[in-house]
């Protein structure tokens, strides 16, 4: 019954991408891998040349940026406020200090925790003008999540009106879906089915290596010990997915359903 | 006596505006360790969290899913 969905599966940023269209052809979900691709060379820090790594190098300068680079900058400081600072892209230090400095297929680094530090407030460190990014020196980002989120709505949108994109885990489906009663997504052990609506997990089960993963708590600048160890949520879009689920997983059991309520948008 | 008691009053006013200062800050201490909590709809101190919570907003399906949160994870 689902001989109308294209399908496209790729590796891409480090993990596994899925495109799936209604009315869309193969061609151009593979477009859309082309996008993930251009995109992620620009955006990730693995690479010395890649526009994020330019600004994490620019010791205080003002740099100009690509309009994709700026507004997933200005995404980022969205996610801190929407996390009151616990979604926090400066982590970089973080993530090199726990030994983060390859992609995870090449291997982790020794770690030296004693070099983790408290994320600086992010609005403090970055500023974003059009076309223009400056970041303190001594300061770095890390766009992980949000960028994976961000490309995901982003890509849905491009691709037709009954798409699901996911990228990596982080995902956004737009239209009915191929039965007109969703897209069917496997969330938290169970089915859901979305509509215009994203979706995320984050968790520390997976990227972890010994007594150390990636989930970076920016108020230690450590890996996180919230006693969580993985949260899925759904949301309007893919961002605000991954952005509520690594706050409810920083903040724990006691207050994660909590906040999750409190950013749920009302009905209608 | 004038200009002794506009002295007396100046540095009474001085004097008065140190303490009032002095508790003001001492009451008013910024802890830059302090833990950052955003907005929450009330606080739910539970022992484990496990399961999902379905909002009106998330339907459940019974069908086998395209893609997953997880398997995408490397």
């Amino acid at each position: 019954m689902r001989g109308d969905v294209a399908a496209h599966h790729f590796e891409a940023l480090g993990t596994i991408c899925s495109l799936f269209g209604v009315g869309v052809s193969r061609a151009e979900l593979a477009q859309g891998e082309f996008w993930v691709r251009v995109l992620g060379a620009r955006v990730t820090r693995f690479s010395k040349r890649s526009e994020l790594s330019l600004l994490n190098c620019s010791a205080g300068a003002w740099l100009d940026v690509s309009p994709e680079m700026e507004e997933l900058l200005l995404e980022a400081l969205r996610a801190y406020e929407l996390s009151a600072g616990l979604v926090n892209a400066a982590v970089l230090p973080s993530m090199l200090a726990i030994g983060y400095t390859r992609s995870l297929a090449e291997g982790v680094s020794t770690a030296t925790l004693e070099d983790a530090r408290p994320a600086p407030p992010l609005p403090e460190v970055l500023a974003v003008r059009r076309g223009r990014a400056r970041l303190e020196r001594g300061c770095g980002l890390d766009l992980g999540g949000i960028a994976k989120g961000w490309m995901a709505d982003r890509l849905a949108a491009q691709l037709g009106t009954n798409v699901l994109a996911n990228i990596g885990g982080d995902l956004c489906a737009t239209g009915p879906g191929p039965q007109r009663d969703g897209w069917p997504v496997g969330f938290g052990g169970v089915t859901a089915m979305l509509c215009d609506q994203g979706a995320a997990t984050s968790s520390v089960r997976r990227r972890r290596w010994g007594e150390l993963h990636h989930l970076i708590d920016p108020r230690t600048g450590l890996p996180s010990t919230s006693e969580l160890e993985e949260v899925s949520v759904v949301a309007a879009t893919g961002c605000d997915a991954e952005i509520v689920a690594k706050t409810a997983l920083l903040l724990g059991p006691g207050l994660a359903t909590a906040y999750c309520a409190a950013t749920r948008k009302p009905a209608g | 006596m004038r200009s002794f008691l506009l002295k007396v009053g100046a540095t009474a006013l001085t004097l008065g505006a140190t303490v009032v200062s002095a508790v003001y800050v001492t009451a008013h201490l910024k802890n830059p360790s302090a833990p950052l909590q955003p907005t929450v709809v009330a606080s739910q101190q539970q022992g484990a969290v496990g399961g999902l919570t379905f909002t009106p907003g998330v339907r459940q399906g019974d069908v086998q899913p395209v893609t997953s949160t997880y398997a995408s994870k490397v």
